[in-house]
């Protein structure tokens, strides 16, 4: 079934096109002085707002830092948040789901309440309680409270999903055949029913992704995600919508890193899941 | 404390988010209704004030409020020498033991007559430490502040009532200080000494549940219904009132969590004054307000201060290198549009004894001499700045970051806390990390002396920098209690003098008011302490 998604998948531009832009993107996160020249922390008032131009193509934000640059450099923290916060949520969404599908009874139940109780939980006004309390702690301003509150608060979807296969996985006859050829709990679940679990909580941890940094990015927007030396695009989207009226590149450059990237990851999670789901093929 | 003053103005951008569908909801109808005078409501934007007892307040919020709810024992003319408001007169024989006598025909909102036991009652309940009120600290000059305020806080005081403090009869009463202290009259214009009726307290002597929200005053105006927490605070006219009348019947403060919200409502006309146009606004507001956007001056001081107890800056080369390498003229330029004033003295020029210059060589920018000095001194090779993300100041402490990084060849970093409430305690601790910190400071009256004593004299109110010098606490000490203006200002020029070498706070800008208004209303001017005159302001057309 698997080679059957793959040749499906590759022969589809859908999946091309987000797959070229997210390896430029990874690029830039990985070694962003391949594509910038510039140093995005050298800044100075007296090009404050310089409009683009041969030197700066991106031209220069308020404090006068190179837009590309810091748009560049940006993609490293934007991607991290949201690699992490969904390696979170998916190790997350994998023990609860399989627990709850795998073991069912009361478990099940009391799990699937779990889920549905966090996934009424509205993501940012839960992520502004739990970052705010972060932050007046003093645990400090770095990456680690925005994945922790993201991968907290995102797992919920996932979950659903792999409880489902998991459920389905376990009536197959293969696995009850394992089973009574005397196979552990363990050994069923990790080579019998987790690879056929695996396919559909990737599809939904990849468009989650996408959701993640754009969640990152609104959360530094409001001030309370990333903050300062960190360069973020929601951040950096912030300090440029103050002065729109003075000068539209530094608020144009991030936005449309933003909106691209994130719209790569939700094409390619729905590509993916177009190969996987044999109705729609 | 009394620093939150000039920073309170804006709440965090979080809250903002949360409330800006109930904002938008109440600021929708039309401010004002053009008809006749007593009719005519004027709404004016401020930010929540922290609190709205007299004694508790600290911010320009609540500031601007109690300017309206009650009338102070003096104000101050345009040479910002006291003049009697609510006081008849105010006389010394020494300046130590004070004689204040009021008006008669003053009356509270509730019909209760303003007398002397008014105010000494306001100002034991302010005095007495474990009242907690912020403004405790202004007392501290009356006789027998220490009975009241024990140096073990958990300790019962010896006395609830301050022992220099005498009613002579209804409307005289005696103040006794400590020590002399000329610029005694000035002081009593700070919102500390104002009066409050008996309906404020409780049979137990604390204020009464509910009082702050219904605040009842001696002012022009009194409030018209509850305090809207977040929303709006709706005072109207006091016809009972007899000193000089407002020219408008009501005026609503609307309470924003973001200034550049409260900008586009004045640009649409349903605000009509803003008294302090945002910084990003400052580039536009002349091409949006046109000769509705003005300025006047203001008692503000911004500076940048030293933790001179942290090794790092502990070295006084090191802090007047960094001073040197900050170039004030093009932040002023750059990010406030000119409006501001690049300071290089400790005491703001709205005052008589301001000199210009009295930091030197120090406060010029000097990128070459600074790299030089900060080198020799073995400046860190990573700086911080701390400041606090809800009073507009993100774009000119990172700018200075950045100047610093350039020309010192330091790392730089700009470190936001969520609310000035959350750097003070900080600050107090002493906690590390916080490396260099903004602050700004309004005066509470005008007087040299309030630059100096509470934010460098050791253990004053504002002194987070741990500064102490014994020297400089003598001359000001000696200074307040000289029998005239001009021999105290000496002496305080030359504690200006000490600052200048110890450098333990860089300063930079000064102040200026920004505001802009409705084509509603006219007659509109912000003071010094930044609080918009209620007195004056008039509606177009009436």
């Amino acid at each position: 079934m698997r080679s059957g998604a793959w040749r499906a998948l590759r022969r589809r531009p859908v999946f091309w096109v987000p797959v070229a832009i997210l390896v430029v993107v990874l690029a830039m996160a990985v070694a962003p002085r391949l594509f910038a020249g510039a140093d995005p922390a050298d800044c100075t008032l007296d090009r404050s707002m310089a409009p683009p131009s041969g030197a700066a193509w991106f031209g220069y934000d308020f404090q006068g830092c190179d837009v590309f640059a810091r748009t560049v450099y940006g993609t490293r923290s934007s991607l991290l948040v949201g690699v992490l916060a969904t390696a979170l949520a998916g190790l997350i969404a994998a023990g609860v789901g399989m627990a709850s599908g795998y073991l069912g009874g009361w478990l099940d139940s009391v799990l699937s309440r779990l889920t549905d109780i966090v996934l009424g939980i509205p993501l940012l006004l839960a992520a502004i309680v739990l970052l705010h309390r972060a932050t007046a702690n003093g645990s400090g301003h770095g990456i680690w409270p925005v994945v922790g509150t993201l991968g907290i608060l995102g797992w919920t979807t996932a979950a659903r999903v792999v409880r489902s296969s998991v459920l389905a996985a376990r009536q197959q006859d293969y696995v009850q055949a394992a089973r009574m050829l005397g196979a552990g709990h363990g050994r069923i679940l990790v080579r019998h029913i987790a690879p056929n679990a695996v396919a559909p909580a990737v599809v939904v941890l990849t468009i989650t992704l996408g959701t993640f940094i754009a969640s990152e990015a609104t959360l530094s927007f409001l001030g309370i995600g990333l903050r300062a030396p960190s360069i973020s695009w929601g951040g950096d989207i912030f300090a440029a919508q103050a002065r729109l009226r003075q000068a539209w590149w530094p608020l144009i450059w991030p936005s449309t890193f933003l909106a691209v990237t994130v719209l790569a990851f939700i094409m390619l999670g729905d590509a993916i899941r177009d190969a996987f789901d044999p109705r729609s093929r | 404390m009394h620093v939150r003053r000039a920073t309170a103005r804006i709440v965090v951008a979080v809250v903002a988010v949360v409330a800006a569908g109930t904002l938008a909801a109440c600021t929708g109808g039309p401010a004002t209704v053009s008809a006749a005078d007593t009719a005519a409501v004027v709404s004016i934007g401020i930010g929540e004030p922290t609190h709205l007892i007299p004694t508790n307040t600290t911010d320009s919020s609540g500031a601007q409020v109690l300017a309206a709810l009650f009338t102070p024992l003096v104000t101050f003319d345009r040479n910002n020498k006291p003049v009697p408001a609510q006081a008849d007169s105010i006389t010394a024989t020494d300046s130590r033991v004070w004689t204040i006598r009021l008006k008669g025909g003053y009356t509270f909102h509730n019909g209760e007559p303003v007398t002397s036991d008014s105010y000494l009652r306001a100002w034991n309940f302010g005095a007495y430490g474990p009242n907690g009120q912020d403004n405790n600290p202004y007392f501290a000059k009356i006789s027998g502040y220490a009975a009241l305020n024990p140096t073990d806080p958990k300790a019962t005081p010896t006395a609830t009532t301050l022992s220099g403090l005498r009613r002579i009869d209804a409307l005289t009463f005696q103040v006794v200080l400590s020590a002399p202290y000329s610029d005694f009259p000035a002081a009593l214009g700070y919102l500390a000494f104002l009066p409050l009726p008996a309906a404020a307290f409780d049979a137990t002597g604390h204020i009464a549940r509910g009082f702050e929200d219904q605040l009842v005053g001696d002012g022009p105006f009194q409030m018209r219904d509850v305090w809207a927490h977040d929303q709006s605070i709706e005072v109207q006219r006091y016809d009972s009132y007899s000193g000089t009348k407002p020219k408008v019947g009501k005026i609503d403060f609307k309470i924003y969590q973001d200034l550049t919200t409260a900008y586009s409502d004045a640009l649409t006309n349903t605000l009509d004054v803003l008294p302090g146009v945002p910084t990003p606004n400052l580039a536009t507001a002349a091409k949006d307000f046109g000769n509705r956007y003005r300025h006047s001056p203001s008692s503000a001081f911004q500076y940048l201060a030293f933790p001179t107890y942290d090794p790092d800056y502990s070295n006084v080369n090191v802090r007047k290198a960094i001073s040197m390498a900050i170039d004030r003229d093009q932040i002023v330029k750059s990010v406030f549009a000119g409006s501001q004033i690049a300071a290089r003295s400790f005491v703001s020029p709205v005052l008589p004894g301001y000199r210009a210059n009295t930091c030197g060589a120090a406060c010029q920018y000097n990128p070459v001499a600074a790299k030089e000095l900060y080198k020799q001194s073995n400046g860190p090779a990573k700086v911080q700045i701390t400041y606090n993300a809800d009073g507009g100041h993100k774009e000119w402490v990172e700018a200075t970051c950045n100047q610093l990084a350039r020309n010192l060849g330091v790392k730089c970093v700009a470190q936001a806390e969520a609310k000035l409430a959350d750097l003070l305690p900080k600050l107090q601790n002493k906690t590390p990390g916080v490396g260099m910190f903004r602050l700004g400071w309004v005066m509470d009256y005008p007087s040299m002396e309030d630059y100096l004593t509470p934010l460098y004299s050791t253990g004053g109110s504002a002194n987070y920098y741990g500064y102490s010098n014994p020297q400089f606490d003598q001359l000001v000490a000696q200074g307040s209690q000289q029998p005239t203006g001009a021999a105290a200002i000496r002496l305080y020029q030359e504690a200006e003098d000490l600052l200048a070498r110890d450098m333990p706070v860089i300063p930079l800008r000064f102040g200026q008011n920004d505001f802009v208004y409705s084509a509603n209303v006219s007659n509109v001017s912000v003071d010094l302490f930044g609080d918009v005159n209620l007195l004056d302001i008039t509606v177009s057309g009436t």
